[in-house]
């Protein structure tokens, strides 16, 4: 273990550790989404808006719940202030006493109740001023890497991303597990064609058995939708042109992000991590980067290392996201939304030593420096949509 | 001229992954040696480091991709044409095996 190991964070009341101490600014349902928006701008707090909240379906409503409530909970948000309408589906006082209790400053105010939006506004303003003065007295304190929840994710890939991005995360994944510290994969629907090699790893034979359950009830899901087995198209005609072969390598580049440490087991979004460790998030959102990005941040974790080959600005309203490019030209190109150049190893840079370097940036943001999407103000956050599961039980199906 | 490389993942992989487009007959370092390639092989696309005979397996990530579907030489472009896409059976294998308990 050559790495340091020690950070400066935020310890909160229920044990968790936090690398930020943001205030967030959360809309209970899309019609309070404006007046949410304008006291964050007006106070330099970060806004959660969303468009949903109401007439919503028992399956999509308790997922939005469970994100807005996430999001409050994450140890990285030091207070909240939460703004309703008044009649939403939302149960603003379920959600208010849910983060209450990860033990911080949550408050809530209703547009109906505070008579209009103005109201509302002015109201909110206040509230979020005193709930930054209570977060600005509270200091970091000595913490380790062992208290660190750390996500990993890919987007906008290129043919360098499985080559030297996504190595190089696979080893600063290992340096955190070997530090005592958490990893958390999802990116699940990539995992097909590598779950032999992913259950192999597996703390027991119970969490080998819920790799390959998940991953049957995947490749059933597929059959169900597209009429068609993974292997009958994939790889794409494009991964083909691109150099993959076959798809336990394409899978394989995705995987490699999780290092080489044992799987401690598969959470469902919303499940709490027993121990920490390296675990899979099962997480089947289908969309743009930020529904899996949010999915690990309403997991814990307080920061991300994401790789993209051809580079993306994105970021996450409640943790950092520390972005890497495994394209040299990329990163020449997009320096100011990428923190990290992984494409030193196509010039040539071990991976091994590109990926310890990667883990000290890690610490270094961890410590308090700030990543390229929160300079440019990147804080999305989109609550991961599915489709409720015909059934549940799932079981092997192929 | 910049001098052309092939990046070899882990070291028990018996394909590396080269940096630059290479036409035959061109030098390539690789892991601290040196390679020539003997076909043209696109950027981002795998070149053989050792004779891979007809049925070895092809491994990159340490793990096996595939097959070789055809003696391989050192240099050879490996892919669709001399690899053969074993991914099912090594899932389904690994997985029947698993739940009788035999791994």
């Amino acid at each position: 273990m050559r790495r340091m190991a020690g950070i400066m964070a935020y310890r909160r009341t229920d044990g968790r550790v936090g690398i930020r101490n943001y205030v967030l600014v959360i809309s209970m349902v899309s019609c309070s989404n404006s007046v949410a928006e304008r006291i964050a701008r007006a106070t330099k707090t970060i806004p959660i808006v969303h468009e949903q909240g109401c007439t919503e379906f028992e399956h999509d409503h308790a997922r939005t719940v469970l994100a807005l409530t996430a999001a409050g909970r994450n140890p990285n948000v030091g207070a909240v202030l939460l703004v309703g309408l008044g009649c939403e589906q939302t149960d603003i006082e379920g959600v208010r006493k849910a983060i209450a209790s990860a033990g911080k400053p949550v408050e809530a105010i209703l547009i109906q109740k505070e008579g209009g939006s103005p109201q509302a506004e002015k109201r909110g303003i206040e509230i979020v001023q005193e709930l930054k003065g209570i977060c600005a007295s509270q200091e970091r304190v000595p913490c380790s890497v062992a208290d660190l929840v750390v996500g990993v994710q890919c987007g906008g890939s290129d043919w360098t991303t499985a080559l030297s991005a996504n190595p190089v995360i696979g080893v600063m994944s290992d340096l955190v597990i070997e530090n005592g510290g958490s990893v958390l994969m999802s990116e699940v629907a990539g995992f097909p064609g590598s779950e032999h090699i992913v259950a192999s790893r597996a703390v027991s034979r119970e969490v080998g058995l819920q790799v390959l359950d998940m991953i049957s009830e995947l490749r059933a899901e597929y059959i169900e939708t597209y009429g068609q087995r993974i292997e009958e198209v994939n790889p794409t005609p494009g991964n083909k042109a691109g150099g993959i072969t076959t798809l336990v390598e394409k899978s394989m580049g995705n995987i490699k992000k999780m290092g080489e440490s044992k799987v401690q087991g598969v959470l469902k979004l919303g499940e709490e991590m027993p121990r920490p460790g390296l675990w899979v998030i099962d997480n089947r959102a289908q969309g743009p980067d930020p529904f899996n990005l949010t999915g690990l941040a309403m997991q814990g974790a307080v920061v991300t290392a994401f790789s993209s080959g051809r580079g993306s600005p994105v970021g996450n309203a409640v943790m950092p996201s520390i972005k890497l490019t495994g394209n040299p030209d990329t990163f020449r190109r997009l320096e100011s939304i990428t923190d990290f150049n992984a494409g030193v190893v196509i010039d040539g840079a071990s991976i091994q030593e590109t990926g310890a370097n990667l883990y000290d940036l890690l610490l270094e943001v961890a410590g308090g420096k700030e990543t390229k999407s929160e300079i440019n103000g990147n804080f999305e956050y989109t609550i991961p949509r599915e489709a409720a599961r015909k059934s549940p039980e799932g079981g092997c199906r192929r | 001229m910049m001098e052309k490389k092939a990046i070899r993942i882990e070291a028990d992989d018996n394909v590396a992954v080269v940096a630059q487009d290479t036409e035959p007959g061109d030098s390539l370092i690789c892991s601290g040696g040196s390679l020539t390639a003997v076909d043209a092989v696109p950027a981002g696309h795998k070149i053989a480091l050792t004779r891979i005979p007809r049925g070895a397996e092809i491994v990159k990530y340490a793990v096996t991709i595939g097959l070789a579907s055809c003696d391989i030489e050192p240099g050879a472009h490996v892919h669709s044409h001399n690899v053969e896409d074993i991914t099912d059976r090594l899932c389904n294998e690994y997985e029947r095996e698993f739940r009788a308990g035999k791994r």
